[in-house]
């Protein structure tokens, strides 16, 4: 679902690469930590794979895209096929909770009687059938982030990425937020997961892929966030 | 597509104070431009009017006018023999001595200047209708000083001065139009640029989540093309407004009653009106479209 071969990246303005000969491989349906101290190349990685950045060496797949390589004009069909979900929730403010999760249905032309159904099912998924009115800044941080990942989740993307999603959040929150990105994950989403957040990858188990300094330092089936000896 | 709508709705309130400035200075500009064009058109219908009454005049000199009322004499008839020969002219009519006589009477009848003039005070004369009104000056250059002319006139000098004013009515509007066109141009890019970059994190969001470069900018081009419509309707207002406010007063005045043709509704509503609103709007998107490309990279 997602493959990286020997993929570097290099600001211009730094002389140090963000990303150095990173190769890495996620089949679909996995769920992946991705972990590593700040500047350990954790949010490149993601910004390559949404195609904000390109890589300057090296090739990135996501499904059957080479995404490198992808015409400008075909990047948003990337990005349809793709949920992501970040730490400050990204929710246009203007908008109601429920006007969010469909902005994302009509960006990709769905009907208007497809969105009226689907969009009341998602907010029913992560608990926030009551709050369709709301505003984002009428929210608390684990609603707004549930409701980005109703927005991530609506069209059934192939691939879901987090970058830190419980990074502001209590560890309760976070919690709520973790089994409901599990749940995603059993629908068959890949989910790929950055993360500095210790407990909730020890207490998941699941694969663990760490960078350092934009070197692949760990990749561990069912890891845990320290090396396990 | 509804919520293209809301959002370039969204936009013109958010910066209402630019928008109404915008729309203004569209207004202007349009309404210069439409005055303009209606003084194209009534300068077009006003020289209809006078070419088809104005002609050369071949005036006869004294012996030849003497006592021929149908041009019989030769140096009449070789005059007019060669005048219709010319391929300028369309016609020639000989008007004797007694007739232009009889035609004075007429025009000043029970004026005091009938009293002053006699029958050999005016020349005999062939009226000559051109081809080609605007040419007139070739037949004065080939026929003054023949024999037995006493001179040429072309009718079209004498009203010629009207026609250059009317021309420079048109030319000074086009010119501000220009010029107002210009700073509207300027203000409606300048607000797409203020609009866009006021919703900058806005669009970044939705280009994340998969909106096309084409979805996230239409609603700026939508905008635009509001602001140009609102201000071609307004313009034609003006120009509806000045109409039956100044102008039909005007030229009903005595002064210019029968001089100038008028304007009528037709002309503003169903001529200049649809073609300020779409040169408004194609305006509008143009400066829209070169903005986005060149000034808004999301």
């Amino acid at each position: 679902m997602i493959r990286l071969e020997n993929v570097s990246k290099v600001y211009p303005t730094s002389t140090r690469p963000a990303l150095d000969d990173v190769s890495v491989e996620v089949e679909r349906g996995e769920f992946v930590f991705l972990i590593g101290p700040s500047g350990s190349g954790k949010s490149t990685l993601l910004r390559l794979l949404l195609r904000e950045d390109l890589p300057t060496g090296g090739s990135v797949w996501v499904a059957n895209w080479n995404v490198g390589r992808l015409a400008r004009r075909r990047v948003p069909r990337l990005r349809q096929r793709m949920g992501c979900v970040f730490q400050d929730f990204r929710l246009l403010a203007n908008k109601t909770v429920a006007e969010n999760v469909a902005f994302a249905l009509e960006v990709i032309g769905k009907p208007r009687h497809t969105i009226r159904t689907v969009v009341p099912e998602v907010l029913d998924m992560v608990n926030l059938a009551g709050k369709a009115d709301r505003m984002p800044a009428e929210l608390s941080g684990g609603e707004a982030q549930r409701v980005a990942i109703a927005r991530a989740f609506v069209n059934r993307p192939l691939v879901l990425l987090a970058d830190e999603p419980t990074g502001n959040l209590d560890p309760e929150t976070s919690t709520g937020i973790m089994t409901l990105l599990e749940r995603i994950n059993r629908t068959g989403t890949t989910v790929l997961m950055a993360t500095h957040d210790r407990q909730i990858v020890d207490s998941m188990r699941r694969r663990v892929v760490e960078l350092s300094s934009g070197k692949l330092a760990r990749d561990d089936d069912r890891g845990v966030y320290g090396v396990v000896r | 597509m509804l919520f293209v709508w809301r959002e370039a709705l969204v936009g013109l309130r958010r910066n209402l104070t630019m928008t109404i400035a915008m729309i203004i200075t569209t207004a202007i500009s349009l309404g210069l431009l439409g005055a303009g064009l209606l003084a194209v058109r009534t300068i077009d219908r006003t020289e209809d009017l006078y070419y088809s009454l104005i002609a050369v005049q071949v005036a006869l000199d004294e012996p030849t006018s003497a006592d021929d009322p149908d041009c019989s004499t030769p140096v009449c008839t070789d005059l007019r023999r060669d005048l219709e020969a010319n391929p300028l002219v369309a016609s020639v009519e000989y008007e004797s001595r007694d007739a232009a006589f009889a035609r004075f009477q007429r025009i000043y009848a029970g004026q005091s200047i009938l009293q002053l003039v006699r029958p050999q005070s005016l020349p005999a004369t062939l009226r000559v209708t051109m081809n080609d009104p605007l040419r007139g000056a070739e037949i004065v250059a080939q026929f003054t000083g023949k024999p037995g002319v006493r001179n040429v006139v072309d009718q079209r000098s004498t009203v010629a001065d009207l026609f250059s004013f009317l021309g420079s009515v048109r030319n000074v509007t086009f010119g501000l139009a220009v010029v107002q066109a210009v700073a509207a141009l300027l203000l409606i890019s300048n607000t797409i640029q203020l609009s866009a970059f006021t919703r900058r994190t806005e669009v970044g969001i939705m280009r994340l989540v998969g909106a096309t470069r084409w979805y996230t900018q239409v609603p700026f081009l939508i905008e635009a093309i509001v602001t140009g419509v609102v201000g071609a309707v307004l313009a034609t207002g003006g120009l509806v407004a000045g109409k039956v406010f100044f102008l039909d007063r005007l030229l009903s005045g005595r002064l210019l009653a029968n001089t100038i043709p008028p304007i009528g509704m037709t002309d503003v509503l169903g001529y200049v009106g649809p073609v300020l609103v779409v040169v408004g709007a194609v305006i509008a998107t143009a400066t829209g479209y070169v903005t986005l490309r060149l000034y808004v990279r999301t």
